[in-house]
């Protein structure tokens, strides 16, 4: 019995060294995939995904300004509404995804408007793909650049280049994975160009049980984001709150958005 | 009846240089009111010569074909295709116009210091003479964006003072555009400053200069596309009728037009958004409909203008009323003397009426000359106007006050009208008085 019961974890040990020598050894094609589609499924709830967002913005001779917000998934549909809270001047603020369009609403005039998913989210640093983010598996294709360390991290560094026609902000990105989580850990975005605009730091992660289906939904509790062409620009996001709980139906619609600012 | 008229001019000359301190006065008056008028009217028209030429050198044509390329339903580029053969067909129907075809591009300007968002030009330099007469060079030269006098493409880029100062550059130093290409993805290109100009009104605070290859490159663009093409006229009162001739030339050409709308381009987007068509529609404008949300300055300036002028107005037209009768009742025995001495009705009228164009005439151009005199000493003085709200309405650093003839003799034109139109009820009860009541008035 206590024989068995050695062997079994010896076993066990021996697998997770093995696991991690993978992991640590510079990825293929098939490994780079994987590690993207591994990333990609623990990032998507199967049902909704609700979080408040707290967006701290500074730029350069402008003052400080501190966003709250409260954002909603419906990973299933590709759903995504953001509503703004706070300041005052941007409260009732929203943007929602209705198919492929992103519609911005303003409670001030009224109206909706017609924006591209890769606009900044009512004046702060962030994009869509920061609360949505991208399907790093399929709408990337990839290459290796190597192994590196990050702080204190041991990462695998990639260069993804957007494929015709996905509709992710920025056509390259290097992306930079710690090897033993798994995790995002930095990505740097760069314009058709080559020019580098943005670097994304994902300092801490989290993760929480999806009460139906018993599944782990991972998410960055916090992303700094620092502009690299106006260098002095720079936000911090943080996720709080975070609840994957069923939303009701009707929430995705114009209607719904609208009524929350009145 | 010549004789007859001498004589009542003579009388009415006489009366008016009797008239005193109360003439003097109220000459005075009209004098003051003529000038306000002329100062406001100059203003107005500097205002509007302003307007027009910061407009027609920045961003417009006296008439546009411009347009929307639609990629798909929702992706919209303020671009056209195959403009040299567009441009040779309105070159054939207006034949005698200057034209120029510029990109248009919305972008973030961003220097190591500082940014701001502008409407991009892209031009090619060399055929910009109009530009290049109108823009006065503070640093560097406009040859640096030239491809001709670079030996290739320039990646220069034509700033104004007040741009330069936001950015805190000179020539020399590195600027990035930012901006989405057609497609979507997020795009940059690096640029050297190559001039610096004057500023040209508010309007320069919103533009930025570079060579068409920029603006192809930024936006993922190819070299048979542009923005717009920009018609330059000898009379730009004649931009409608020319947009008219070439929306049926066009139209018959097989080209999809867009229905007109007086606005400028940048302010179509959202409506060509919801329309359901996908390709290229041109768009014609005027120079009027590229600054329409613009001319709510010079409406709002006539309203003010006219509304000042009439309470003006009104006072001196009882002050002259009031005169009149003071005159009439000082001299009703003179009236009832000249009447029994055989002056017709008509003629009493005609005196007291003359009276007033005399007094309206005279005081009105004493008030224009003075007021012309002024205005010129002004525009050689170039008062800089220190506040930049100021500067945005006006659209100037200094002020600017246009002399025109026309308008000068309609200021004493009107002002004489008026003053004559207030004398006629007083004179009209002059006339009326009987001689016999007239006479034995104490």
């Amino acid at each position: 019995m206590l024989r068995t019961a050695l062997l079994s974890c010896i076993s066990l040990i021996s697998l997770l060294f093995a696991t991690a020598a993978v992991n640590a050894a510079p990825l293929d094609a098939a490994g780079m995939q994987a590690l993207l589609t591994a990333f990609d499924a623990k990032m998507k709830a199967s049902a909704d995904f609700t979080a408040r967002a707290y967006i701290e913005s500074k730029e350069k001779d402008k003052p400080d300004v501190a966003y709250q917000s409260v954002f909603y998934r419906h990973d299933a549909l590709d759903k995504f509404m953001i509503l703004f809270l706070a300041p005052k001047a941007e409260a009732g603020k929203g943007y929602l995804r209705i198919d492929s369009n992103m519609w911005m609403y303003d409670p001030t005039v009224g109206k909706w408007e017609r924006r591209t998913e890769r606009e900044r989210i009512a004046g702060t640093a962030g994009q869509r793909n920061d609360f949505d983010p991208d399907s790093l598996a399929t709408d990337y294709t990839h290459i290796y650049v190597g192994e590196e360390k990050l702080g204190t991290f041991d990462v695998h560094r990639l260069k993804l280049t957007a494929k015709p026609k996905s509709k992710t902000a920025y056509p390259v990105v290097e992306v930079w994975f710690d090897q033993k989580s798994g995790n995002l850990l930095k990505i740097q975005e760069h314009a058709l160009s080559g020019r580098l605009m943005r670097t994304v730091y994902y300092p801490k992660w989290a993760r929480q049980v999806e009460p139906s289906t018993n599944k782990p939904v991972y998410y960055a509790k916090e992303i700094r984001i620092f502009d690299e062409v106006e260098t002095a620009n720079r936000s911090v996001i943080r996720l709080e709150a975070v609840d994957l709980k069923a939303l009701p139906a009707n929430m995705f619609t114009k209607a719904w958005l609208e009524s929350q600012s009145r | 009846m010549n004789a007859h008229l001498r004589v009542i001019f003579q009388i009415a000359w006489r009366n008016l240089k009797q008239g005193g301190r109360r003439n003097w006065l109220l000459g005075g008056a009209i004098a003051f009111v003529t000038l306000l008028l002329v100062g406001m009217t100059s203003l107005a028209s500097g205002l509007e010569t302003t307007m027009i030429r910061s407009a027609s050198t920045l961003m417009s044509g006296h008439v546009n074909v411009g347009g929307f390329y639609k990629i798909t339903r929702t992706q919209v580029a303020p671009v056209i295709t195959d403009v040299a053969k567009l441009r040779a067909r309105v070159q054939s129907v207006a034949p005698d116009a200057e034209m120029v075809d510029r990109m248009r591009g919305w972008a973030k300007v961003v220097s190591p210091t500082g940014a701001f968002h502008a409407a991009l030009s892209g031009v090619d330099i060399d055929e910009e003479v109009r530009l290049r007469d109108v823009l006065q060079v503070v640093d560097g030269s406009l040859d640096a964006l030239s491809a001709r006098v670079q030996g290739g493409p320039s990646n220069s880029a034509l700033i104004f003072e007040r741009q330069a100062k936001r950015l805190d550059v000179k020539v020399g130093d590195d600027l990035t555009l930012s901006a989405d290409t057609v497609g979507g993805v997020r795009n940059t290109a690096d640029l050297r400053v190559g001039a610096i100009v004057k500023d040209v009104g508010s309007l320069s605070a919103l533009t930025v200069f570079v060579p068409k290859t920029v603006v192809r490159t930024l936006y993922g663009l190819d070299p048979d596309a542009s923005g717009a093409i920009q018609i330059y006229l000898d009379d730009p009162d004649r931009a409608p009728a020319v947009m008219r001739t070439l929306r049926g030339a066009l139209e018959a050409d097989g080209h999809r037009l867009m229905r007109h709308q007086p606005q400028p381009f940048f302010m179509k987007f959202e409506r060509v958004i919801s329309e359901d068509w996908a390709g290229q529609k041109l768009d014609l404008t005027t120079w009027r409909d590229e600054i329409s949300y613009m001319l709510w300055i010079l409406k709002g300036f006539s309203t003010i203008r006219w509304l000042l002028l009439s309470g003006l107005l009104v006072i001196v037209v009882i002050g002259i009323m009031n005169t009149m009768w003071m005159v009439i009742r000082e001299r009703t025995r003179e009236i009832g003397t000249i009447r029994a001495i055989g002056m017709s009705r008509r003629g009493v009228l005609a005196l007291f009426l003359l009276e007033g164009l005399g007094l309206g005439l005279i005081a009105s151009t004493v008030g224009t000359i003075i007021g012309a005199i002024t205005i010129g000493i002004l525009n050689v003085a170039e008062i800089p106007i220190g506040m930049q709200a100021f500067q945005m309405v006006m659209m100037s650093d200094h002020l600017v006050l246009e002399l025109r003839v026309s308008d000068l003799l309609s200021a004493i034109a009107s002002i004489t009208a008026i003053t004559t139109i207030a004398a006629l009820y007083p004179a009209w009860r002059a006339a009326r008085m009987r001689p016999v009541k007239a006479l034995g008035y104490l």
